[in-house]
């Protein structure tokens, strides 16, 4: 079974309509935005783009490990607990 | 609904969507607060069949891009559908590097141009997008259908970016008959279309391409912008990278006419609906492209008597101007309303095709694009 981890979404995500702390099952990141984008479907294509990998100014945390830019969606979430979604540090 | 005697310039900006609107004498200016706050607005642009309508490309730099609509002249906006880039499983043009022989998905990057279909096909919309993507609506946005022809063009495997991204920029549609189709993208040129988008001819005939080895190649200009002329739809004037042309052929070939300008870069063109056979142009340096005579300028066309006329002097606005490809707009009154916005933030108007200019008193984020929304007919 997947485990049942706590994701938390940051004010600017939050505006596609998740809550800041969501509870989700899933066992990978992929499986996990899956979840979160049939709960809230205007979040499709926000945190990933069409090709299905993650934005370039998206970051995704795992237990406090920012998994974007090596496993990225593909990123196992066995034994997680905690995920954080964020936009990242760019702009100007 | 009520009659609608507003004059209303569009502004798309690096930090959102502005709203400033006038009564007829285009006197006075009154800015709206910024929607869509924080993101790149690419063009903004007014439906006249549908009075009220705006429609927004909206590219956010975190999130992806969006088409958003207003159905209260800017007041309220709301995402509608935007299109998805087709997964292309050939021809592609981005290799992946690891393993050269796949073929690589490429998502849509930002959304460039928003053009309403003409009165007959009143929920028609077309939608130019980077990659070098043209997307068309039969519902008003509800969805959208890539038009493949252009999209996977036997020539497309040639077709690489300007600094501007990929980006399909202009949409025009010939007033006499829906099925003509015209685009123009970057380090690509133009085409047309006669049958709906069925199928593509390169139409740069004429125009010089000065970065490649071959100055006139069938395709490979990078066009910046092109306006059509209000009376005469087989006349469309050019601002490309190698220079200004004029085409009275349905683009089927150009003739350039920015030489005696010197240097005749720049990016944006108009011709207003009061005008018929003239066209506006900022001219740039081609190296800082900005405003080159250290001041504001405008350069008006005269397409019958083949000449050119400044409309500013050269003290009333001092400093570089940058202006973007959608920088430049008029309006359809008589004497004709020109709007420029620039890459700092300046909005001119000229209420009287040219013969007097002022500044909106309101400092704008970077703009790229300028549009009018029309009051009705008197």
């Amino acid at each position: 079974m997947a485990p049942s981890l706590e994701v938390h979404f940051d004010n600017w995500l939050r505006e596609y309509g998740p809550r800041g702390r969501e509870s989700v099952e899933a066992d990978s990141v992929a499986r996990l935005l899956d979840a979160l984008e049939a709960r809230y479907p205007r979040l499709r294509f926000k945190i990933r783009d069409e090709t299905g990998n993650l934005r370039r100014y998206v970051r995704v945390f795992v237990d406090g490990s920012d998994v974007s830019g090596t496993t990225g969606v593909s990123t196992s979430l066995d034994g997680a607990k905690t995920i954080d979604i964020l936009h990242s540090v760019a702009g100007g | 609904m009520a009659r609608n005697d507003r004059v209303r310039i569009l502004v798309g900006t690096r930090k959102g969507t502005y709203i400033v609107e006038s009564d007829r004498t285009r006197r006075r200016w009154k800015v709206a607060p910024v929607a869509h706050e924080g993101n790149e607005v690419y063009h903004v642009v007014a439906d006249p069949r549908h009075p009220g309508e705006v429609y927004a490309a909206v590219n956010n730099m975190f999130f992806g891009p969006e088409v958003q609509r207003s159905r209260n002249w800017g007041k309220t906006w709301s995402e509608i559908a935007t299109p998805l880039a087709p997964m292309r499983k050939e021809r592609e043009f981005q290799m992946n590097e690891s393993n050269p022989g796949a073929p690589v998905a490429r998502p849509l990057n930002n959304l460039w141009h928003i053009e309403p279909g003409l009165p007959s096909e009143p929920e028609t919309l077309y939608l130019g997008a980077d990659p070098h993507l043209l997307f068309r609506s039969r519902d008003r946005g509800s969805s959208w259908e890539p038009i493949e022809a252009i999209n996977q063009h036997p020539s497309r495997k040639d077709w690489s970016p300007g600094f501007g991204g990929a980006c399909l920029h202009t949409i025009i549609i010939d007033p006499r008959d829906s099925n003509r189709l015209y685009i123009g993208m970057s380090s690509v040129g133009t085409f047309r279309s006669e049958d709906g988008g069925k199928s593509w001819t390169p139409t740069n005939k004429g125009v010089e391409a000065p970065f490649l080895p071959n100055k006139f190649p069938e395709t490979g200009q990078c066009v910046h912008h092109v306006a059509i002329d209000a009376k005469d739809p087989d006349t469309f004037y050019r601002q490309d990278h190698g220079g200004i042309y004029v085409s009275h052929d349905r683009m089927s070939s150009w003739k350039r006419i920015g030489k005696p300008l010197g240097d005749d870069f720049g990016f944006c063109v108009t011709s207003p609906a009061a005008a018929p056979g003239k066209a506006y142009f900022v001219r740039l340096g081609g190296r800082a492209r900005t405003t080159g005579e250290g001041h504001f300028q405008v350069q008006e066309w005269t397409d019958k008597t083949r000449t050119w006329r400044k409309l500013l002097l050269a003290k009333a606005f001092p400093g570089h101007f940058g202006v973007q490809r959608e920088g430049i707009a008029t309006d359809n009154l008589a004497p004709a309303g020109i709007y420029v916005g620039t890459t700092t933030g300046q909005l001119f108007v000229s209420p009287d095709a040219g013969r007097s200019w002022k500044l909106v008193p309101f400092q704008f984020p970077a703009i790229h694009s300028v549009s009018v929304g029309n009051p009705d007919p008197r």
